[in-house]
């Protein structure tokens, strides 16, 4: 198998297609993910950096929660559940296509936010597949696409997706009748917080989408966001925690001292009172 | 996508069968991404083009005051309309059914109105 020396990623995809690879390509870095392969096709792309056809169903509710777990029981074989999905009349069957290729591009644009660490093959693993999945060279060009477009309309796509927007507060009233559905869900889940990422899965959306929809927000002047204030240099993918440099880091009283027990009882600043009583 | 005639290319395929249809694709309205082509993918149009354009005039729409999700866009010259219709999804980001119709074969009212009511089908 040569494909395994190959110089990057899509260089690796396209010698796995040629030897119609089926199984699973593990790439490490920040965020990396898994890269799920049925005869050279790329099937499914899991990343912590991108919602996966489960967030998007689930999270959307699309699927129930219910009916998903009552379907998963069903079918084990995550090979199977979009199949199995379609016959029980949860989701269509074009549907079904059009929501697993979106996360298919969607994680691979997540995953190429960052350049990739090393990557291993392994066998094949159930997941939640596209059908008949993505010719490896088509996701090449398209995450191109989407890298040069997202540089044209905003800056280094790395960065955007570590901004934190906040609502423009001096917007007024947010347009009901002029924005999309879509901007104004976007609009409610930006506080300042919350990167692109975090507002991707808190609505089972594309990272990719939520990046354009916010780029078209701030042209609106309905948002902004202050690239420089993103402290490391990777999409955020750990629990949140305030930054250094962050407003509310700013805003955070000063560190006082925690008070000590002195013998014989009271505390410093508290003797007064103690005295007294 | 891949090789094998799977439900949504069968769905683009029927569309085909509309009078004066030459060719049609179903693309993604947020990140312009072409799901599937049928028919002549140079008349169906640029997936990424026909998704800038509609969110283009979505904005314009809205910035005059108009209310509501964009329904469609019909582009006319001499001898072709192009033609742009909202799918309707329960769920998930907008679609895009982008349609190229020879004006010669057609009644272009009726093909029209044949595409428009037939979009809600391509995601059945």
């Amino acid at each position: 198998m040569t494909a395994p020396e190959a110089r990057n990623v899509p260089a690796l995809l396209l010698g796995l297609r040629e030897e119609g690879f089926s199984g699973t390509v593990r790439v490490s870095g920040h965020p990396g993910g898994t890269i799920h392969l049925r005869n050279g096709l790329v099937g499914a792309v899991e990343t912590p950096g991108a919602p996966t056809v489960t967030s998007a169903l689930l999270t959307s509710g699309r699927i129930g929660d219910e009916d998903w777990l009552a379907a998963c029981a069903a079918e084990p074989d995550a090979d199977r559940l979009g199949g199995h999905l379609v016959a029980a009349g949860l989701i269509g069957a074009a549907e079904r296509e059009v929501v697993c290729a979106a996360a298919v591009f969607d994680g691979a644009f997540a995953m190429a936010l960052s350049p990739p660490g090393s990557w291993e093959l392994s066998d094949r693993e159930p997941a939640l597949l596209a059908e008949p999945g993505v010719e490896p060279r088509q996701l090449t060009e398209e995450t191109s696409r989407r890298m040069a477009l997202l540089a044209r309309s905003g800056g280094a796509p790395s960065e955007l997706t570590r901004v934190r927007p906040a609502a423009v507060a001096s917007s007024g009233p947010r347009r009901p009748g002029g924005l999309a559905r879509r901007h104004q869900d976007v609009l409610d889940h930006v506080n300042g917080r919350r990167t692109p990422r975090d507002i991707a899965f808190a609505l089972g959306r594309g990272l990719y989408a939520v990046l354009l929809d916010l780029i078209r927000l701030e042209a609106l002047n309905l948002v902004r966001w202050d690239v420089k204030a993103a402290p490391d240099s990777r999409p955020s993918t750990a629990p949140r925690a305030a930054g250094a440099d962050s407003p509310a880091a700013a805003a955070a009283p000063k560190v006082v001292p925690l008070p000590k027990r002195r013998p014989g009882g009271g505390f410093p600043g508290h003797d007064g009172g103690l005295r007294g009583g | 996508m891949g090789e094998t005639t799977t439900a949504l290319q069968a769905s683009l395929d029927r569309l085909l069968d509309s009078p004066g249809v030459t060719g049609v694709a179903l693309v993604d309205a947020v990140t312009g991404l072409t799901y599937g082509v049928a028919g002549d993918t140079a008349e169906a149009g640029d997936g990424s083009e026909a998704s800038e354009l509609a969110a283009l005039i979505a904005e314009r729409l809205g910035a005059a005051g108009a209310e509501g999700e964009l329904e469609s866009v019909v582009t006319t010259s001499t001898k072709r309309q192009q033609v742009l219709f909202t799918v309707g999804r329960p769920a998930g980001d907008p679609l895009l059914l982008s349609a190229g119709l020879d004006r010669d074969r057609a009644n272009v009212a009726l093909a029209l109105r044949s595409l428009g009511d037939r979009a809600g089908e391509v995601l059945a």
